[in-house]
């Protein structure tokens, strides 16, 4: 009878629980590893501004050039975009090195701020990196 | 007059409908959403369709939701960061259909879909709430002033258009220029009184979102719960055309309402959103 009930209880609320595991592990990479609420299962949707208006800024580089160079590119700044953490904006800054043969990069990652109190659209800065060849 | 009576009878069992809608609804998403992978995985797709016609007297295993469930995995697991929401809803219901196919007890998974639906809208709230982008009204009136949402009214009001349209364009210039001269543009309000209207939308977002939630806790089958449901998802796909994750809300209504007409009235949503969705509108 014990046993029905514990069997009951795991197939009505199994499945709910497992859900909420995908949302615990969300909510950890949004405020460990600036995840976007947008992604990972946390239904964060329209809670804040799309990662897609994130800016990346590369002085004297365009970006939308760099992305088609290759799959890897465009995968590894897409992570830049959705998650703008140290270890991403890191990787990208190495790959953009290496693709571009330069001896140094400076990547930042802009994000967009609108108020409506002031009526105006501007950016702030989320992450930045400088990085030389001679430091790989 | 006996189309009325079929089409009355087709619904009295609404599990059956309901799952038929919800395969229909993961096979067309699958399909979409295959794109390079298309090679492999449509055969996997078409084999277990296959499998599962063949099958129909026997229905030994659940192979059309395993085939199903395995596909969205690999999404899961190739791009966790990439797939949207309503795709992890998705795994969840058709978990929840794999485990019916064992217990076979519709107040299981009729528990099992009111939970996952209570916790998405819940979990909306918590999100909406702890964001300060959100109550502010920052987040709408960026998405709205861009034309990003309530695309139908640009038709009645074509100059509001024009105007979000020169908003676009003047964002557009100023991501042309150095970031760190930290320069700023003014925004120009598609419609008068946007600004106090974005804060009313928002509180009113949440407000929606948690009655809704708290109604399916509280009395999952009542009228007035479907009735905010349907209000629910028809003023998200007039805000944004949301097809995919309306859709599985719809199917979620349908697993959990009684009454003819509300099970007619999500069928017809639901039928809105996938013809949306083969036509490559909307977002799925």
């Amino acid at each position: 009878m014990r046993s029905n009930t514990k069997k009951e209880l795991l197939l009505k609320y199994g499945i709910p629980c497992l859900s909420v595991v995908v949302v615990a592990v969300q909510l950890f990479f949004v405020s460990e590893r600036q995840l976007s609420k947008w992604k990972g299962g946390g239904y964060g949707m329209y809670s804040e501004i799309h990662y897609y208006y994130n800016q990346i800024y590369i002085p004297d580089l365009s970006v939308d050039s760099l992305v088609k160079t290759s799959l890897e590119m465009k995968e590894t700044l897409g992570y830049l975009m959705v998650m703008p953490n140290d270890k991403n904006i890191e990787n990208a800054a190495k790959l953009i090195l290496e693709t571009t043969q330069r001896d140094s990069v400076f990547v930042q990652l802009w994000k967009p701020v609108v108020s409506l109190k002031n009526k105006t659209f501007t950016r702030a800065l989320v992450n930045e990196i400088y990085l030389k060849k001679s430091d790989l | 007059m006996s189309i009325l009576i079929h089409i009355k009878n087709s619904l009295k069992d609404p599990i059956k409908i309901a799952q038929f809608l919800l395969a229909l609804f993961a096979v067309i998403y699958l399909v979409l959403l295959a794109d390079d992978f298309f090679v492999f995985k449509i055969p996997i797709l078409v084999g277990g369709l296959v499998f599962w016609i063949i099958d129909y007297k026997k229905r030994a295993f659940p192979v059309l939701w395993l085939t199903i469930l395995v596909l969205l995995i690999i999404d899961v697991i190739g791009s966790y960061f990439w797939v949207a929401n309503h795709h992890f809803l998705l795994c969840f219901m058709v978990l929840s259909m794999i485990t019916f196919f064992y217990h076979k007890r519709s107040s299981i998974l009729f528990v099992n879909i009111q939970t996952l639906v209570v916790i998405v809208l819940l979990l909306s709230v918590f999100q909406k709430l702890f964001s300060s982008q959100f109550i502010s009204g920052n987040f709408y009136y960026h998405d709205i002033n861009q034309g990003a949402m309530f695309r139908p009214l640009f038709y009645l009001f074509p100059d509001s258009l024009e105007i979000a349209n020169q908003n676009v364009d003047n964002i557009k210039k100023l991501k042309e220029s150095d970031p760190n001269l930290e320069h700023s543009i003014a925004v120009i309000d598609i419609v008068p009184n946007l600004r106090i209207m974005t804060v009313i939308y928002a509180w009113l977002t949440i407000l929606v979102e948690a009655i809704v939630a708290l109604f399916l806790i509280w009395k999952p089958r009542s009228t007035w719960t479907h009735l905010f449901l349907i209000i629910m998802i028809c003023g998200i796909l007039f805000t944004k055309l949301e097809t995919g994750f309306m859709s599985l809300l719809a199917i979620c209504g349908l697993f959990l309402c009684t009454s003819l007409k509300q099970k007619l009235i999500y069928i017809a949503i639901l039928m809105v959103c996938i013809l949306i969705i083969m036509a490559k509108m909307g977002y799925h």
